[in-house]
């Protein structure tokens, strides 16, 4: 593996070599506290050292909102919007973020593969970079370590100034040519260490959500939960959306669009003739867990949480998802040792 | 041709905002008349007219005349829109009702109160039959053309049930509680693209609640954030008092 010393004075230089190749998608500072990916304008603004984005680039795949097709009613025709090809650079991706990735991958292929989110996926290339975790992250819980580099074609590992740099694919090798870093012989330094963390494996937590439809933990989550949908929203492996047609002010013409929904959303579980098969918010906080640890787990084998912690993070109420899958796993083992 | 649909315009308790925001359609006005005939609207032109299709009324029903109006309405036309806060939900002149009326009064009119009979301010809805809601403080004008040409092409208007929150997430808002307000989105209607919160401000609850709202889960997340429990509910009254009445510990 060859890796590269990315001196901290040297990154702009580096954003800007890849800015003369492809469009550059990286974190950039937002608002008074936060971050979110942005396309990359002036390579000084693109900020690596960073907590979480708001939304992960899943956004750039699966837009949050999107329009599908134009219709004329006055010809009763329509156009299909069409998506064109692009090849862009993600920089700046922490690992739990292209894990999410790969999760989306399954669900837009599998079945009936879907046209527009392959077409903005396909040909991606992608710069991981590790992170420090804070106190909402907890990916090493499923799997997913800061300086784990699956599906990156380069790889940044933080030192205390600069980065190790590691090309990892042919993509990579392509993307550096012209840039001459000095190699880097030295090991890498170790991430740091996750402060929350679900205590059993994906294949446990299938067992104890099999007995944990009853658990009172959901009544209780609900009474302080508002249904705001924020937690399924900046999700990066929540992929439900809603289909709406509008038509403009010319009432002969309009679009078909399509925009994130969620299941903690009442209407979200409205049907035809407005009945609601979810009522309650406990009921759509259960649904909402057991989407990421039960439902696709028990077909792949795998959790479909990533552990990025925004559920927890922006969540207002202050609602954590450790902290109601460790009361499930809490309660099953109990009740497991318990006499009958 | 068929004729088009003959629309008036009124209003009640409030101060015209929503009335003025139809004319500040500067880019759509046209459009609009292209698909409509206006027939009555003080604010804008004169004379009255006995029947009409579509009603737009603005403002809260607050007098014994707003009462006998309402009807009037309601008895000429065939589609009632309410038209912002005031006329969907009471409005910011909700909030006289969280108080014994005669002591409103009194602190208005002093000893001359026994002029105006002055009654609770009541959303329309809850004197006559509303057919569709224009919310907002003033109404939406994203959502007034929506309702508009659903009705000019004889559809059904969708009319959003979820928080101001997922508007918000839509466009990637940093959260309004990060930067240290107070925000009344998480239990607040959405439709208005979150405009409040896009430019600096914190969401009011202008639109009125969400139609199942866990107002004992708003007041712990506002109390949380700093408000005293008479606060949280007092904000959330600013513009849904009728709709608390009685809710509130």
């Amino acid at each position: 593996m060859v890796q590269f010393y990315l001196e901290g004075d040297r990154i702009s230089e580096f954003v800007a070599h890849l800015m003369k190749q492809k469009p550059v998608y990286a974190p950039h500072r937002k608002g008074q506290k936060s971050f979110s990916f942005e396309k990359t304008e002036n390579a000084e603004d693109v900020v690596l050292d960073y907590v979480r984005t708001m939304h992960s680039i899943k956004k750039y795949f699966l837009p949050p909102r999107e329009e599908l097709l134009h219709f004329d009613l006055t010809k009763n025709e329509s156009d299909p919007v069409e998506i064109p090809m692009s090849e862009a650079v993600f920089l700046g991706v922490h690992s739990y973020d292209l894990a999410a990735v790969g999760r989306l991958d399954y669900n837009f292929t599998v079945g009936s593969p879907e046209k527009n989110y392959l077409t903005r996926r396909q040909n991606a290339i992608f710069i991981g970079v590790s992170f420090e975790p804070d106190k909402f992250h907890f990916s090493g819980s499923v799997g997913i370590r800061p300086e784990d580099s699956t599906g990156c074609d380069i790889f940044l590992t933080k030192l205390f100034d600069g980065y190790v740099l590691e090309i990892l694919t042919d993509k990579g090798q392509e993307l550096m040519e012209g840039l001459n870093l000095p190699a880097h012989d030295a090991g890498k330094p170790a991430t740091g260490h996750f402060h929350q963390h679900i205590f059993v494996p994906q294949a446990k937590l299938s067992e104890v959500m099999e007995h944990s439809y009853d658990n009172p933990v959901w009544e209780e989550t609900a009474g302080k939960c508002v249904g705001c949908g924020t937690c399924n929203l900046v999700c990066p492996t929540c992929y439900c959306f809603n289909v709406e047609e509008n038509v403009d002010i010319t009432a002969t013409k309009g679009s078909r669009e399509r925009h994130w929904d969620g299941c903690m959303l009442r209407e979200f579980s409205e049907v035809a003739g407005g009945e609601v098969f979810r009522e309650t918010l406990a009921a759509r906080q259960r649904h909402r867990i057991f989407r990421k640890f039960k439902y696709i787990s028990d077909q792949t084998g795998q959790p479909w949480c990533v552990g990025c912690g925004r559920c927890t993070t922006y969540c207002t109420a202050g609602i954590s998802i450790v902290s109601i899958v460790n009361r499930l796993i809490g309660d099953y083992e109990r009740a497991a040792v318990a006499p009958v | 041709m068929a004729d088009k649909p003959r629309v008036a315009i009124f209003d009640f308790t409030g101060c015209e905002g929503c009335e003025l925001n139809q004319l500040n359609f500067e880019d759509q006005l046209l459009d609009i008349l292209a698909h409509v005939d206006i027939v009555e609207w003080r604010e804008a032109m004169d004379g009255q007219v006995d029947e009409y299709d579509i009603a737009f009324v603005e403002g809260s029903l607050s007098t014994p005349d707003c009462i006998n109006r309402i009807n009037e309405i309601r008895r000429k036309t065939k589609v009632l829109v309410a038209l912002g806060a005031c006329a969907v939900q009471g409005g910011v002149n909700g909030m006289k009702n969280t108080r014994p009326i005669d002591e409103v009064r009194q602190e208005v009119y002093g000893d001359d109160k026994y002029l105006f009979p002055t009654l609770p301010a009541l959303a329309l809805s809850s004197v006559v039959k509303v057919d569709y809601n224009v919310r907002g403080c003033p109404m939406t004008q994203i959502e007034f053309l929506k309702v508009f040409t659903s009705l000019v092409m004889g559809k059904e208007p969708i009319e959003p049930d979820h928080s101001v929150c997922v508007d918000c997430k839509l466009k990637e808002n940093e959260c309004v509680y990060e930067k240290g307000m107070i925000c009344l989105g998480p239990v607040t209607r959405a439709g208005c693209d979150a405009h409040c919160p896009s430019f600096g401000q914190y969401c009011t609850g202008c639109r009125g609640l969400v139609s199942h709202p866990n107002l004992k889960g708003m007041e712990e997340i506002l109390v949380e954030h700093g408000l005293s429990v008479d606060e949280a509910w007092k904000r959330l009254e600013l513009y849904n008092a009728n709709e608390l009445e009685g809710v509130r510990p």
